[in-house]
Order: structure tokens, then sequence, then C-alpha cells
């Protein structure tokens, strides 16, 4: 009886048709997007940069590749030479094909003084393949793109520390990380 | 792909081609469709549009690389999928997790199933014509994968979980953000239930539509909410506990008719405990670290380091360098599973002992529930097949692999 009383008042559809129309009086939860931009979040894997050391002025890369053995996708392409005098391996090619990047992140996490990062910039959607195969120069100038824009005076990526993670399984340019401070651009 | 045609039975029925770029297939699923009327007579589904060959692919990656590659499984839901291949390495290796990361890994997961099932709800209900729950559902699912992000960075393909861990610690106050939000989740379930439930259209359209009793069910080897809408007790949640799940308390939802609205109903409630087991383990979440010990090293080599001791040759080094490959990884053949939001979801690795698997094969659920299509549609009408998909939830990019 009950039952028929309401099919026969539209109960069911009433109601639902009353939650449609309390939504109207809410916020839109949409934005426009070309116009209106999101607040990514820390650590978003976007982007690849080479940090610019702010003390030097140049990359932190110490060639050990890492980065090339860990890439899943095997994007990453490194060349080295030793310098005779010191022994240190000096790099000579480094090159990130980023469309064939999945954005795992596993480069940025295994490198042992935090040279590599995924910035958090994304919309770098070009007409040409070539603008998306960066070498180290590009990645180098991602990097001063990323930094201007960045809100925050000091960056710090949470895969550069990996909280969470025992301080002694971590290489030692990895327990403590400093955080890469925004130099200002007038200079 | 002439193998697969129907022979018509008759002169009096005809043969639909449905997919595969038909939006209501989810994905690219071809179905051959015969048909009396618009009584459906035979169905063959054609699979095979998505194969990109992972499985042999992660032949050739470490074992922290192939996890990448499930991510790509179930696009859906990528965290479980990622867990359910760690689980897998880590009982091979016989690694335990911390207890921090475990019950992270019960909250990525469970959070999984909601926008997982948030979508299978979108589009079931878009299907049947319901608009609305769409726009709501993937409201709540931005909101889901947001939290995501601020976890690990990324959205959909996650890349979260780590053999032997997480990868990386979730802060307190994004805990505290996740908690607020399961207390609005329950209240929203609430909304789409309103909306639903008792609506007579959606009624009509769903019940008594594909149904299946329970041992048809088993018979087809259906997981998961297919399956516990016939009224099975299956969840390996509770039966084969694995992470936090023998420390928090659910329910498990079965249905009785086994219809398309019993699997809805129990999807739904499904969604509720979800969003109960995130709060238990925010409520009771220990610390401590995040990555086991134990836990291989995410540039763990293909083979074994290569040792080459002053005063040796090369060629000593070589020998040592081939012989020494495969005692990086415990030697052996192992199968586990975990409850996905689709089903059980299973990997079998055979391991011979070097860096990579020397065999991955997976158990997607969508892939045997496409094989109960036939089944289910058995005499209904052509627009109940667009419902019978929906309801067996099926992702293709799992199913073709
Ligand atoms: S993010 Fe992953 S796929 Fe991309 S370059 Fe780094 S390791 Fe390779
Ligand atoms: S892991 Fe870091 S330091 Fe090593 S090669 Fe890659 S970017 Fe350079």
């Amino acid at each position: 009886m009950n039952n028929l009383l309401k099919k026969i008042l539209f109960i069911d559809l009433i109601k639902g048709l009353l939650i449609t129309f309390k939504t109207i009086f809410t916020t839109p939860v949409t934005i426009r997007y070309p116009k209106q931009k999101r607040p990514l979040e820390d650590g978003f894997r976007g982007r690849h940069a080479f940090v610019r050391d702010p003390e030097t002025g140049k990359e932190r890369c110490v060639a050990c590749t890492k980065c090339a053995q860990v890439c899943p996708s095997q994007c990453i392409y490194i060349d080295y030479s030793i310098n005779s005098e010191t022994g240190a391996r000096v790099l000579t090619k480094y090159e990130i094909d980023a469309l064939r990047c999945i954005f795992c992140g596993y480069c940025e996490e295994v490198c042992p003084v935090n040279a590599l990062v995924l910035t958090e910039f994304f919309e770098y959607a070009s007409y040409t393949r070539e603008d998306n195969y960066f070498n180290k120069e590009k990645l180098l100038s991602n990097w001063d793109e990323f930094i201007r824009q960045y809100e925050k005076t000091e960056y710090l990526n949470k895969f550069w520390h990996l909280p969470g993670i025992g301080r002694d399984r971590l290489p030692i340019g990895k327990r403590e990380p400093k955080a890469v401070s925004k130099k200002e651009e007038s200079q | 792909m002439g193998q697969l045609e129907i022979e018509k039975i008759s002169d009096t029925t005809f043969v639909l081609q449905m997919g595969p770029h038909h939006p209501a297939t989810h994905g690219v699923l071809k179905l051959w469709c015969e048909f009396e009327g618009e009584r459906v007579i035979n169905i063959k589904p054609d699979v095979g549009y998505l194969h990109r060959g992972v499985e042999k692919l992660s032949e050739s990656k470490t074992y922290p690389g192939a996890m990448t590659l499930t991510d790509r499984l179930d696009y859906i839901s990528s965290m479980t999928n990622n867990i359910g291949y760690c689980l897998t390495v880590e009982r091979l290796m016989g690694i335990e997790p911390p207890r921090r990361a475990k019950f992270i890994r019960t909250i990525v997961s469970e959070m999984t199933r909601l926008s997982s099932h948030l979508l299978w709800l979108a589009t079931h209900a878009l299907d049947i014509g319901a608009m609305t729950v769409f726009l709501y559902a993937f409201r709540e699912r931005e909101q889901i994968l947001q939290f995501f992000e601020k976890i690990c960075g990324a959205r959909l393909t996650v890349s979260y979980p780590r053999i032997g861990g997480v990868r990386v610690d979730i802060e307190k106050n994004v805990l505290d953000e996740i908690d607020k939000f399961m207390d609005e989740m329950l209240r929203r379930v609430d909304e789409y239930e309103t909306l639903l439930t008792e609506n007579r259209i959606w009624l009509s359209r769903t019940k008594g539509v594909g149904q299946i009793t329970a041992e048809e069910a088993v018979s087809l080897g259906l997981t998961g909410p297919a399956l516990r809408g016939s009224g099975v007790y299956y969840d390996i949640r509770k039966l084969m506990p694995y992470d936090a799940y023998p420390e928090v308390e659910f329910e498990v939802p079965l249905g009785e008719n086994g219809d398309t609205y019993d699997r809805y109903l129990c999807r739904i409630r499904e969604m509720r405990q979800s969003a109960l087991i995130v709060k238990q383990c925010i409520e009771k979440m220990p610390e401590g670290e995040v990555l086991s010990e134990k836990s291989p090293d995410i540039d763990i080599p293909h083979q074994g380091k290569r040792k080459i001791e002053a005063g040796d040759s090369l060629w000593s080094g070589f020998i040592a360098f081939s012989q020494e490959k495969h005692d990086l990884m415990p030697k052996g053949e192992i199968y586990s599973a975990i409850e996905a939001p689709k089903g059980e979801l299973g990997f079998y690795i055979v391991s011979d002992g070097s860096g990579r698997p020397y065999r991955m094969r997976v158990r997607a659920p969508s892939f045997i529930h496409i094989s109960a299509i036939p089944k289910l549609c058995e005499g209904h009408l052509l627009a109940d097949v667009i419902a019978i998909i929906g309801t067996l939830d099926i992702v293709m990019g799992e199913a073709d692999r």
C-alpha cells in the first residue's frame, strides 16, 4: 500500500530531483582551464629539468649513469669522458626523450646528488618532436623556466629526501638535502 | 578477423558488430551480436585491440621496473595493480613491509576502490541514461585523484608502492584531509543512492537483467562484486588477508539475485565499507619507516654485479659474472592474488634468480568477466547488452594487456 502510494506520487523521482535542485546553489567545482589554473601539489611529476646549482651555475650531475640504468622506458642517454688529471667523470652528452618517458620518477629518486628533477610544470606540448627531446642545455633552461614561475622561495622535492625511509639506507647526498633557493631575477 | 565472424543461423536474424569504437563498450571491446528482432541470440566478444604485450615486456625489465608497467593494466586503479605486483614479489622474496607501509597501502588501495567504483557508477549510469550521477561521481573522483597527487605526485599512473613498502611517506595533514573527505564521501554515497536505488527507471532497466546464479558465476570464474552480487562469499581481503586488512573491521556486502541491480547495490555498499576502512586505518596509523630493510634497491641490476678482482683477467671476470647472475632473487614460481576493485587480480611470476622476472602472467578479472558476456546476455534486448557490459565493470587495458 505504502509502496503504491509512493509510486503514484512519484516520491522516488522527486527525491532525486530535490538533490539536483539543491546542487544549483552550490559553488561550481569546475575551473576554466587556460585562464584559471589549479595549483599543483608538491612533488608533482612533470617536465624534467637539471637543477642549476645556485653556487656554480652549472648542473650537478656527476655522470654516474644510475638514472639511465633504472629508467624503465630507457629514454635517458648518457656519455661521459674521464678527466685525466682528476680522474673525475665529465658529462659529454645527456639526453632525455620526454616523449617516451612514463613519468615514473625513478630517475629523480635514484640520483645520488639530486641533479635531476621532475618539475611541477606540465604545459609543454609542442608542435615538433624535437622540442620534447631534451639535451643538457634544454634541461637547464627547463629549470630556469620552472623556478621563475615557482611561487615559494625554496624548492625541495620529496623524492630528493624520500621521507619515511631510513636515512642510513640512502646515499649521503639524499640524507639531508638542502633546498634550492630561488635567485632574484633582477641580479 | 575472419575466424571470429558469426555464421547466421537463419535468414530472419541479422548480425551486428558493436564496437570497437562504441562509447558504451568501455574501451575497445568488439561484440559480434546476432539478433532475432531485438533479442540477442548469440554474442561473441572479440578482444585484443589494446594488446601491448605487457607480460612479455616485463621479462626485459628489472623487478622494480616491471612495476611501472602494471600501472597500465587497469589504468583506473593503478594503485591496486602495483600493490598486487609488489605483494607477489615480496612473497617470492619472503620479505614483509613495515607496519606503517601496510596501513598506507590499505588506505591507498581502498581509495582506489572508491575511485574505480565511482568511475563504474558514472559510466554505468550514463549508459543507462542517468547523466547527473556521471557528473556527481566525477566530482568526487577528482578529489581522490588530487589526494594521489599529494601523496605521490601523479594522478593516474602512480607507481607509488615499492617492493617491500611504499616509496614516500604520507604527511600528517594529508591524512587528516583524507579523513575529512571520507566523511563527505559517505554523505555523497547516500546522495547517489537517493538518485538511483529507488528510481523507477533505474529499477526497470537493471532488475532481472543479466541474471546469473551462484553456480554459474563460480564456474565462469567471475570474481569481485560480479560474483558477490550472486551471493557467493568470496573476498580475498577476508579469505587470504594481506596488508593491514586483518586489523580492520569491515563487511563484505552480498547480493541475492545476481542481477545487475544486486551488483549495483553490492558496489555501492562496498564504497561505504571502503570509506570506513580508510577512516579506521588513519585512526590506527602506526609510526615508523615505510620501506623494509630487505627491500631490493630500485636500481637492482639485471644480473649480478660484475666483480673483477685485482690480478684477474677479463675472462675470469666474465665467468664470475655469468655464473653469478642467478642468485639475485630466490628461484621459484609464485602466484598471489589481491582483491582489486574489479575482482581477483593475480600475478604469477616465475623467477630464475636473475633480476628480471623470467615469466610474468597476469590473471586479469576483466578478461574473465568478458567471457561471461554471452551467458549474461542470452535472450536480452540490445539495450540490455549495454547495461550488462556496464555491470561487469570491464577495463580493456587489463583484458588485453
Ligand atoms: S621518469 Fe621514469 S621513464 Fe621518465 S626518464 Fe625518469 S626514469 Fe625514465
Ligand atoms: S643519476 Fe643523477 S648524477 Fe647520476 S647520471 Fe643521472 S642525473 Fe647524473
